[in-house]
């Protein structure tokens, strides 16, 4: 017993703490808010404050157990990985519980069309928790993710030949749903657990072969004249060293061409580029390999109409919108729809916010519960609250990559220094997309969006990066 | 009090309650930080003890005479790279070649991953072998006896 309390995980909990409060506050705000605008619809102007109209517990019972579910998931730990990282949970949870409270205060919304979204969210969450833990107990050999390095890709390509094989089958490319497998009631989004077979193979991949990377010019490409002190009289780069590239781009492409996953793409590439870089430590890779995805890009742009709108929408000035003509207004009211009524309910929000569960872009934005969240965020949180979000996203990311470089083992360095390039990369992209700084791309905002794969995935991910930092914790201990 | 100033207080207090967790967790990692600064500073400054060598028996196409000591250390990496502890500048070593290191009495080999691999006496170190004095090292092309 007293062994427990010794190695008890007492910082995360002590971090846990202010989330906790947080979480708390925001639930009991909701039912206040809806009483407040249903007050406002019928009455005068000013509303009396009394202790009676305080929800009771029972509206806080959902959050109570999330945290209920994070006390358990430190006390587990503290008995089985005390060693692991104390930090990346509380963020993470933080992140997921601001997820559901944006889930329930948005299912109060007639026009999201789901009465138990928030209910939905928090089962999701507390699955991808339970994931978590198992990921965390089921990784006992990390050599075991190395070795089957093939079967992971192969299992990320069948993953994206269902999913082209079901866009085929379907033929609606404008429908949100064309990239989800239906199984039952299920809606799987394949690409969420792609993207963590890509940077398993491709750690795997290139921590085997990053010699031979590293020491080839790019540019060359696979001839390479013999050099002096060489075992052999002169060594070509094995062709199989350019497989991946070649793997990757058409992978890639056949997202961006066959099923319009225009974000997909992008994350995977990017993924490509950030671990290929981290393991070659060579910016001609990186220089080739942006051209490429540019002349590609441009290809798309030129052959695709739906790249073309999705750009003709990021030059669509909405400040200046008393001087828009007709075109830009039907544009406006149609194919940017979505895009423009983000940044109005950005800019609704202001500094502070209007609060949570006041705010009205729940009404406007469409799919706003996954895809454009971050304005849900912003109006509601205002400036402050988006800037907190940001921060949560570069500690998590911070952290990821702190793991990343406490890890001894090259494939444990290159793993969690790419898993933590989704998150980086997906949020990167998202946020950027609602902002209007790139195309919109309909991927999830890691823990903040619902969806069940997403918040899976993102937690299969933690766990893997937690299981990384207990390893490097036993190996500290072992030279201690 | 109205409600409205109810909710402003509210909606203020999960601001502020937001960055008062940014704060905590700032503080948590630069004191992170801090603690694994000087254990680092020490593990590089106060020399780490030399438990054993490895003797060069036969260096293969490489530039080394044989009977060049290399002193070991309780963890010791072998490899072309400017991070490992014993560099060989050749070709046929690997950036991160090997690793070798003292645990619980007795000393362990294993691969770092490299192309020409890593043997002990002539097997294959792909996982972590255990190693005994006067045993012979093969790292690449070039042959170590691992002695005290």
């Amino acid at each position: 017993m007293k062994n427990i309390l010794q190695r008890y995980r007492w910082k995360e909990l002590g971090l846990f703490i202010i989330p906790f409060m947080i979480l708390l506050l925001g639930m009991m705000q909701l039912p206040l808010a809806r009483y407040y605008v249903s007050q406002i619809n019928t009455n005068q102007q000013s509303i009396p404050f009394s202790t009676s109209i305080l929800p009771g517990i029972s509206s806080l019972i959902p959050i109570i157990g999330l945290i209920v579910a994070l006390a358990l998931v430190n006390l587990l730990f503290s008995i089985f990985y005390p060693k692991a990282d104390q930090i990346l949970l509380p963020l993470v949870g933080l992140m997921s519980g601001i997820g559901v409270l944006m889930a329930t205060r948005l299912q109060a919304v007639p026009q999201v069309r789901d009465p138990i979204l928030g209910t939905r969210q928090l089962v999701w969450v507390i699955i991808g928790l339970f994931i978590c833990i198992v990921t965390l107990f089921g990784l006992r050999n990390m050599g075991w993710l190395r070795r089957y390095k093939y079967t992971w890709a192969a299992l990320g390509i069948l993953l994206v030949g269902l999913t082209l094989f079901n866009a085929l089958r379907v033929k609606n490319f404008n429908s949100p749903t064309h990239d989800q497998l239906n199984f039952g009631p299920l809606n799987l989004q394949p690409s969420e657990l792609l993207k963590i077979f890509i940077v398993i193979f491709f750690a795997a991949y290139l921590n085997e072969n990053i010699d031979a990377i590293a020491e080839s010019n790019f540019l060359l490409g696979p001839f390479r004249l013999p050099l002096f002190g060489q075992v052999g009289p002169f060594r070509l780069p094995p062709l199989r060293q350019l497989g991946p590239l070649a793997l990757m781009l058409a992978l890639s492409l056949v997202l961006f061409l066959g099923i319009r996953e225009l974000g997909l793409a992008l994350l995977i590439y990017g993924i490509f580029l950030a671990m290929l870089y981290l393991g070659s430590g060579k910016l001609s890779y990186i220089f080739v390999s942006l051209l490429a995805f540019f002349a590609l890009g441009f290809i798309g742009y030129k052959l695709f109409g739906y790249v073309q709108a999705r750009f003709a929408a990021v030059s669509i000035d909405v400040v200046n919108w008393q001087n828009w003509g007709p075109a830009t207004v039907t544009f406006a009211q149609g194919q940017a729809y979505q895009i423009v009524q983000g940044l109005i309910a950005l800019s609704s929000g202001g500094i502070l916010g209007t609060g949570l569960g006041l705010g009205h872009a729940g009404q406007f934005v469409p799919v706003i519960q996954s895809d454009m969240i971050f304005t849900q965020i912003g109006e509601e949180l205002g400036l402050a609250g988006l800037f907190a979000i940001l921060s949560l996203y570069l500690l998590i990311i911070y952290r990821g990559y702190r793991i990343a470089i406490e890890a001894s083992d090259g494939f444990n360095q290159l793993l969690a220094a790419g898993l933590t390039s989704i998150f980086a990369i997906q949020a990167l992209v998202i946020i950027a997309g609602n902002m209007k700084f790139i195309p919109l791309t309909g991927l999830p905002l890691p823990f903040l969006s619902y969806g069940g794969s997403s918040i899976i995935a993102n937690y299969i991910i933690v766990g893997i990066l937690l299981r990384i930092s207990h390893i490097n914790a036993m190996e500290r201990e072992g030279l201690a | 009090m109205s409600l409205d100033v109810f909710l402003l207080i509210l909606r203020l207090l999960l601001i502020v309650l937001l960055y008062l967790f940014l704060m905590q967790v700032v503080i948590a990692i630069t004191r992170d930080l801090r603690k694994a600064a000087p254990a680092g500073e020490a593990g590089a400054g106060s020399a780490a003890p030399v438990l054993g060598h490895l003797v060069v028996v036969d260096s293969g196409p490489s530039q080394i005479a044989p009977g060049t000591r290399f002193e070991l250390l309780p963890q010791t990496s072998i490899g072309r790279g400017p991070t490992n502890t014993i560099q060989i500048p050749e070709n046929f070593i690997s950036g991160e070649h090997a690793r070798i290191w003292f645990k619980n009495g007795s000393w362990y080999v294993q691969d770092a991953g490299s192309t020409n691999g890593t043997y002990l006496n002539r097997q294959p170190a792909r996982d972590a072998l255990q190693a005994r004095i006067g045993d012979i090292i093969q790292v690449g092309f070039i042959y170590f006896k691992l002695a005290q």
